[in-house]
């Protein structure tokens, strides 16, 4: 296809002032903060296009600004996408590149997570932390809930069946082996837990060789938040597998459910989560995606 | 017809418009760099105009500014504000000569 030169004059010039206006928006909303937060909060009207305008994020709309907002999402009048203050709240304290958070961003993490998905989101918990809590997460396959679970007998509707048939189902079973012992006998909690869950290096996890017992009862379907940090989103979900190898050089695995609702990917394509401990001690915080 | 922003009144931008005229690029390329212009005086204005109010009127300026109503804008502007006017008008100045050294740099 044939591609324009562009002159260089203009070149530096847009890279200027795309810099400057960033920093603008920045400064704008760091100072700024909370008065955005109660506004999304308390206008039913707003939209992107509307948020867009207050901070002229892409006000005028002009295609080569690239910003979280297109014009298009403007057009479409979508209701205002909260998670975008989360996607910014993260990116002023995350690293640029995936590595294990040190205890002051974790404490910084964790009370970005707190305060925006409300509730008690925590690194350690009980005096126990995983490997990590940022890493690249890969695709996990379909467990069995209960001896005899299949393809066939695994999903609760068609579409649910077409959506995630391709991913399989694991040859073995999760680390905690089946669900529930029969189909019968599997409750939806069960359900919900097999749909949300992840699997963690529980095996590398500083004092697990000495004490298995003790840290496998404590990581049996404990309860995570898992973040991407790039759209928002989140999940609750339970540690239901432990992997992956180290040599894969990924984290910690979602299963299906779990890594469509994040859009996050495997291979290629791969990216980080947040993944932190969530303090329910009373069984109150329902598994699957929030909806801020 | 009304302008675009609660401000326009204040904005004047020729001398940019000529400036970047004289350097050499297409014109889809100016009314780019144009809307950069406009995008880095409006975040600047609004930044200004919020480091002036307190919390309540910052809210107040929030659902005027969606609103889009200028007169209202100004209205509860003068009223919580002091000489907000000309320190938006300063600002817009200030703003301005940073692009027209960078146009000017640019050209060197």
């Amino acid at each position: 296809m044939h591609q324009k030169v562009k002159h260089p004059h203009y070149e530096h010039l847009r890279e200027k002032w795309t810099k400057r206006h960033k920093q603008l928006q920045s400064e704008i909303f760091d100072k700024h903060k909370d008065s955005f937060e109660w506004f999304v909060n308390n206008s039913k009207q707003l939209t992107i296009g509307t948020l867009a305008g207050i901070f002229l994020l892409t006000s005028p709309i002009i295609p080569k600004i690239q910003t979280a907002f297109s014009s298009d999402d403007v057009a479409a009048n979508k209701t205002i996408d909260k998670k975008a203050f989360v996607v910014h709240d993260l990116k002023n304290v995350l690293p640029q590149d995936v590595r294990s958070l040190t205890q002051e961003e974790e404490k910084n993490v964790g009370e970005i997570l707190s305060r925006d998905y409300g509730m008690n989101v925590v690194p350690e918990l009980d005096g126990k932390r995983l490997n990590t809590t940022y890493g690249i997460i890969g695709q996990e396959q379909h467990l069995a809930r209960y001896p005899g679970d299949n393809m066939i007998t695994h999903f609760d509707s068609l579409a649910e069946q077409e959506k995630y048939w391709d991913y399989g189902m694991a040859p073995g079973l999760g680390a905690w082996g089946y669900f529930s012992n029969s189909r019968d006998a599997m409750s939806e909690k069960d359900i919900q837990r097999e749909k949300y869950y992840i699997a963690v290096q529980t095996f590398l996890v500083p004092g697990f060789n000495k004490n298995p017992k003790e840290y496998t009862d404590f990581f049996k379907y404990r309860k995570m938040l898992v973040v991407n940090p790039q759209n928002g989103k989140a999940i609750v979900v339970v540690i239901g597998d432990a992997g992956p190898a180290q040599w894969t050089g990924k984290q910690l695995g979602g299963s299906p459910e779990v890594m469509t609702y994040l859009e996050r990917y495997d291979g290629s394509q791969r990216g980080p989560v947040l993944y932190f401990f969530i303090d329910d001690s009373n069984d109150k915080i329902p598994l699957g995606p929030i909806y801020l | 017809m009304k302008s675009k922003h609660f401000y326009a009144h204040l904005t004047e931008t020729t001398d940019i418009i000529l400036e970047l005229g004289e350097l050499d690029m297409s014109s889809e390329e100016r009314i780019h760099l144009l809307s950069l212009v406009e995008a880095n005086i409006h975040s600047s204005v609004i930044n200004t105009v919020l480091s002036n109010l307190d919390e309540k009127n910052k809210k107040i300026f929030l659902n005027n500014l969606i609103s889009d109503d200028h007169s209202e804008i100004w209205e509860h502007l003068n009223k919580s504000t002091n000489d907000l006017e000309n320190k938006i008008k300063k600002t817009i100045d200030l703003m301005k000569k940073e692009l027209l050294r960078d146009i000017k740099k640019a050209r060197t």
